[in-house]
């Protein structure tokens, strides 16, 4: 069976460091994209099986990826797990797969990918 | 008044005896010996009667009688001739003789001749002098109608005028019932200095005064007799303006305000005059209403705690307060963002335009600097001015300076703000956190010692920054007593390089430190003057990262001893701030680092540094770089800690 993949959108690289860590853990194929423009430019080729978008990132932000995403009928059936410190943003992507709430385990977020794709 | 006549022959016997024998008569008797002697006598003396001889040299008396009717047809001309030419006769009446005798001349047919003559220039006399009398008499009577009729038109101009007024006072309501209770006499007067024509209410007060003279109504009269405002507009032309003092009927004495105006006929003659009277007494009263109401509105105005500033469309302040003016100068006629922010170009979201725009008031909270250059936080409410057609023309900015209220609220109210603002660093801080601890578990377990590494340098940077906020957080819910200890300022200066280094090398800044060795010791609260140090460093570090104008940044940290004084230098080529920033830079919640800032850091490091009885100077630029220059005495002032923590 071949790996699933993970866009993981996030401007920190912490947290991308931290998101990096636990998918390639837990037998995930793992992209990262500090920002918006650079998500966008690789989902050119790239049909990840899941992407994680944090909302707040400079310039182009969660919602400004999630509505891009949205347009693009090739992507549009993507999964999307919004990440964000601001619990009551959620409204702002509406069509999110799933929201996870910073901080959060690394538990969590398997589970929640886990039971999208599931896996 | 005797007749005069002419007698003109060339015999001078006949003109000395006929002469005699017509003075006689009563004429006044001229002479001529021939028609050209007699025209010049005639031109100068202009008789009535001409007697003339036919026959004479030079010119006969036939073309004599033609030249004198040519100058005056009304000449009564009688001929005298030495025979009784039938034809000749005939051609002298033709010519409009009057009668026509022969020589000799009989005397009596010579008087009676003379005497039809006299019936016929009477006659005349008083035929010219009737028709001239009835032409007179046509002129008077036509004129005396005309003026009749022009002021029955002054009069109904008057009245007409007065009904449009109070009209119009009745049509406008109450809110101009102090129209209708300010009395207005109206009166015309006509050349002769008497009245035509008054208005009701000219009656009602002051009499009917219709063809009584024109000063009756003044007091005083008897001092002045005839003199008075319409006697100056008859004799000037010009319309008059002057306090008086009218009579009413019941004898009481009116102070007014009289206002006169020509009335001119069509050849600039002024014919009648309009006056015009206000009673006074009533806009005394009004005027003084008036006063001390705009008094109250000033002494509101002035004495309402806040600074009020009324600008224009152009941001012109064109009126403010005491306050404003104590605290930022005087503003009229500079524009209000210079006043309040010191800045060329005008306020993002001002609410003065969107007043402007919508006519509703707005409201910002703000922070301004005076002209000492405090900051203050002060909430803007602006309210629209309006001209008469509703057309908001000016903007009323009232700022209530909350700068008290503020800091009241940072040990209470604001503690809870404070964390709602900085709570999603606090997360974002505690997942990266979280992220450092597995990577470095993970690590341990797959034996990836470089991942734990890796990790473990992250854990340390993390602490440190959630060991910072901690600390400011602390430090702004408990304002504490300084603990003052002595150290080694250099060494000290170099703690405080090493701290920041990490970050500095990790964003790719050059950290020059530039540490005299000489620095001594000095008495400070070393842990938290640290933490304020460090916060003006590591934001030196973020406007360097924040600039990518230029490839790379350098960050200048030099520490000397000025006196009694340790000054820390900390100048970066970063981005640099504009005027705004840089005066804001110390407020609490002021951020330039938008969700990154918590607004906190430099608020405290000031603080921090006012506690300790130092000062910051900071200079900047945009796209230059900024500088601090951070003075501390080497002895905090012990007394004054408080107090001069309470002043920054």
């Amino acid at each position: 069976m071949t790996k699933k993949t993970i866009l993981t959108v996030d401007d920190d690289p912490n947290i991308r460091d931290y998101l990096e860590a636990v998918f390639t853990d837990n037998g995930y194929n793992v992209v990262t994209a500090e920002n918006g423009d650079k998500a966008m430019e690789m989902l050119k080729d790239l049909r990840p099986d899941l992407i994680t978008l944090d909302v707040e990132m400079p310039d182009k932000s969660g919602p400004w990826v999630s509505r891009a995403i949205q347009k693009d009928s090739s992507l549009a059936s993507i999964p999307i797990v919004v990440i964000t410190g601001h619990s009551e943003l959620t409204y702002i992507i509406p069509k999110a797969a799933a929201f996870l709430a910073k901080p959060f385990e690394a538990d969590e977020v398997v589970r929640v990918v886990r039971g999208i794709l599931g896996d | 008044m005797s007749e005069s006549l002419l007698l003109v022959d060339d015999e001078e016997d006949i003109r000395r005896f006929l002469g005699l024998f017509l003075a006689d008569l009563g004429y006044d008797v001229h002479a001529a010996a021939n028609g050209e002697e007699a025209l010049a006598v005639f031109d100068a003396v202009k008789p009535s009667i001409v007697l003339t001889d036919i026959k004479m040299p030079v010119m006969d008396g036939l073309e004599l009688l033609k030249r004198l009717k040519a100058r005056n047809p009304d000449t009564e001309v009688v001929m005298i001739s030495g025979h009784g030419d039938m034809d000749l006769a005939i051609s002298c009446l033709q010519n409009d003789a009057a009668d026509f005798v022969t020589k000799p001349i009989n005397h009596d047919i010579l008087d009676a001749a003379l005497k039809r003559i006299d019936e016929k220039l009477s006659m005349r006399r008083e035929l010219r002098q009737y028709t001239q009398n009835l032409e007179k008499l046509v002129r008077e009577k036509s004129s005396r109608v005309v003026e009749l009729e022009r002021q029955l038109a002054a009069g109904q101009m008057a009245e007409t005028m007065c009904q449009a007024i109070s009209g119009l006072s009745a049509d406008l309501g109450e809110g101009a019932g102090y129209f209708n209770e300010m009395p207005c006499f109206v009166a015309v007067h006509n050349a002769s200095l008497a009245v035509v024509a008054t208005n009701q209410l000219y009656k009602d007060r002051l009499g009917d005064m219709v063809g009584h003279h024109s000063w009756e109504a003044y007091a005083g009269q008897a001092l002045r007799g005839a003199d008075g405002p319409i006697r100056k507009t008859f004799e000037t032309g010009k319309g008059q303006r002057s306090r008086e003092t009218m009579l009413c009927k019941n004898g009481r004495e009116l102070p007014v305000m009289v206002h006169t105006s020509p009335i001119a006929a069509t050849n600039g003659k002024v014919e009648l005059v309009l006056e015009m009277a206000v009673d006074v007494s009533e806009i005394k009263r009004l005027q003084e209403e008036l006063r001390v109401t705009q008094q109250k509105y000033m002494d509101l105005f002035d004495a309402t705690p806040c600074y009020i500033a009324v600008r224009d469309r152009q941001g012109k302040v064109v009126a403010n307060n005491r306050r404003f003016v104590e605290d930022f100068g005087e503003g009229v006629g500079r524009t209000c963002h210079d006043v309040f922010t010191h800045r060329p170009e005008p306020c993002q979201d001002c609410p003065a335009e969107q007043t402007f725009a919508d006519g509703e008031p707005h409201f910002q909270e703000t922070v301004v600097t005076t002209r000492d250059g405090r900051q203050r936080n002060v909430l803007i409410s602006t309210a629209a001015i309006r001209n008469a057609a509703g057309e908001v023309v000016e903007v009323m900015e009232m700022a209530a300076d909350i700068t008290s209220i503020r800091e009241l609220q940072s040990h209470l109210t604001s503690l809870g703000l404070m964390l709602g603002s900085i709570s999603h660093g606090v997360k974002g801080m505690l997942t990266a956190l979280e992220g450092a601890v597995y990577r470095v578990e993970s690590g341990l377990r797959r034996g990836d010692v470089a991942r734990s590494q890796a990790a473990a340098e992250a854990v340390k940077a993390l602490v440190g920054r959630v060991r910072a906020l901690v600390l400011n957080v602390l430090y702004y819910a408990k304002s504490r007593e300084l603990a003052p200890e002595t150290v080694d300022a250099a060494a000290f200066a170099a703690s405080l390089a090493q701290t920041v280094a990490p970050k500095a090398v990790r964003e790719g800044v050059t950290l020059d430190a530039d540490i005299a060795s000489d620095l001594g010791e000095m008495s400070v609260d070393a842990a938290n003057l640290q933490a304020a140090l460090v916060n003006i460093l590591e934001n030196a570090v973020d406007a360097c990262v924040a600039d990518t104008a230029k490839p790379e940044h350098r960050i200048a940290f030099r520490v000397s001893r000025q006196d009694r004084s340790i000054v820390f230098d900390i100048e970066d080529d970063g981005m640099g701030m504009d005027q705004e920033t840089r005066e804001k830079a110390f407020t609490l919640f002021f951020s330039s680092k938008g969700l990154r800032g918590t607004g906190l850091g430099l608020f405290i490091a000031h603080d921090m540094v006012a506690k300790h009885g130092g000062a910051i100077d900071l200079t900047s630029q945009p796209g230059v770089g900024t500088r601090f220059v951070v003075r501390i005495p080497d002895t905090p002032p012990v007394v004054e800690a408080a107090s001069a923590a309470q002043s920054a």
